[in-house]
């Protein structure tokens, strides 16, 4: 699988199709994003599977848009997961990336890594290696709306309390680009407090990822207190889905229901 | 989501009021008082409290 990628993003800058590529090198021991340039060797490519599949990925969408504010007028090539591929329609969808000057190279996901994800499309449209992996199904949201509302508190307040404010969750997210943050806002959340508003904080953060999240999990990874924010946020997507029949980011050029005014269709 | 946390769902209601019907206003905030009255105190201060305690306790 990665030598074909390999191949195809030579090719791209072989032929002068993009400025550069972002992708993930590995290098004294670690697997950092890079942006690789034509004439430079692809040597220590990699798709951030180390011990196990994905086991190593970045928000490379995040750096894509830094990219992209620096080099207006330059195209760039991205590899994506199925998630990330999501996270590139949502960003152009949200106006902060330009579809013509991106090109996605894109990698299925293995089945065992979609069935943990319980991911929507662990597959990109873009697929330049790779099967079409069949998406799963939602499971720990069920589990917890099986809970009654008693053990559910339990379990929330329990996991708020954790967060420590580090703000990783919304630093390492890929759709969350705002100059002006919410969670830094004084009336909602008083700084230097801790624990946070429960659940002001965390709620927060849900509604502003209704349309947005990709359900990548990064933040959820990225969260030192273990706080299952995935878990919240699949909760958003699943009411947003039910209610508004909208999914972020699975359906290319598709409005989200949260910015446009009038009756429901 | 306030249902999914665990928190009553009837603690938090958005209703759209025009300025010019302020009856409606005063209905609906009674009837939100009223609810809320019918539900008690909110859990939420005190298990915050409680759950700060019990990590002090056990440290990670
Ligand atoms: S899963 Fe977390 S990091 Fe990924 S898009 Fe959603 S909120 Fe952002
Ligand atoms: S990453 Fe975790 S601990 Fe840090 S702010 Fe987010 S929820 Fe809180």
């Amino acid at each position: 699988m990665i030598e074909t990628i390999k191949q195809h993003v030579a090719g791209l800058l072989t032929e002068k199709k993009i400025a550069g590529f972002l992708g993930l090198i590995e290098k004294n021991g670690h697997v950092a994003p890079h942006l690789f340039k034509d004439g430079e060797s692809l040597a220590g490519f990699t798709l951030g599977d180390r011990k196990t599949a994905g086991d190593a990925r970045y928000p490379l969408n995040k750096t894509l848009v830094t990219l992209s504010r620096a080099y207006p007028e330059e195209t760039f090539g991205v590899l994506v997961r199925g998630c990330d591929e999501r996270g590139l329609y949502g960003l152009f969808r949200l106006n902060q990336l330009t579809e013509d000057r991106v090109i996605p190279v894109g990698f299925s996901c293995p089945a065992e890594l979609s069935e943990a994800c319980e991911c929507r499309k662990p597959y990109p449209d873009s697929l330049v290696a790779g099967e079409k992996t069949e998406s799963s199904q939602l499971k720990k949201v069920a589990e917890m709306d099986g809970k009654d509302l008693a053990r559910r508190f339990d379990f929330w307040t329990a996991q708020f309390v954790k967060c420590v404010k580090c703000y990783g969750c919304r630093d390492v997210c890929p759709m969350c680009f705002c100059k002006e943050c919410s969670l830094e806002c004084e009336d909602l959340v008083a700084k230097g407090d801790l624990p946070v508003e429960v659940p002001v904080f965390h709620l927060t953060r849900a509604m502003h990822m209704a349309d947005r999240c990709v359900d990548c999990g990064l933040c959820d990874e990225a969260c030192p207190s273990d706080i299952p924010l995935r878990l919240l946020y699949k909760k958003t997507a699943q009411i947003m889905d039910t209610d508004y029949g909208f999914t972020s980011g699975l359906n290319k050029n598709e409005r989200s229901p949260l910015s446009q005014m009038g009756p429901a269709k | 989501m306030l249902d999914f946390t665990g928190i009553e769902k009837e603690r938090l209601r958005a209703r759209w009021v025009s300025s010019a019907e302020a009856p409606e206003f005063v209905e609906e905030v009674n009837a939100f008082i009223d609810t809320l009255k019918e539900l008690g105190p909110s859990p939420l201060k005190a298990a915050v409290e409680a759950k700060k305690e019990e990590q002090k306790e056990a440290p990670a």
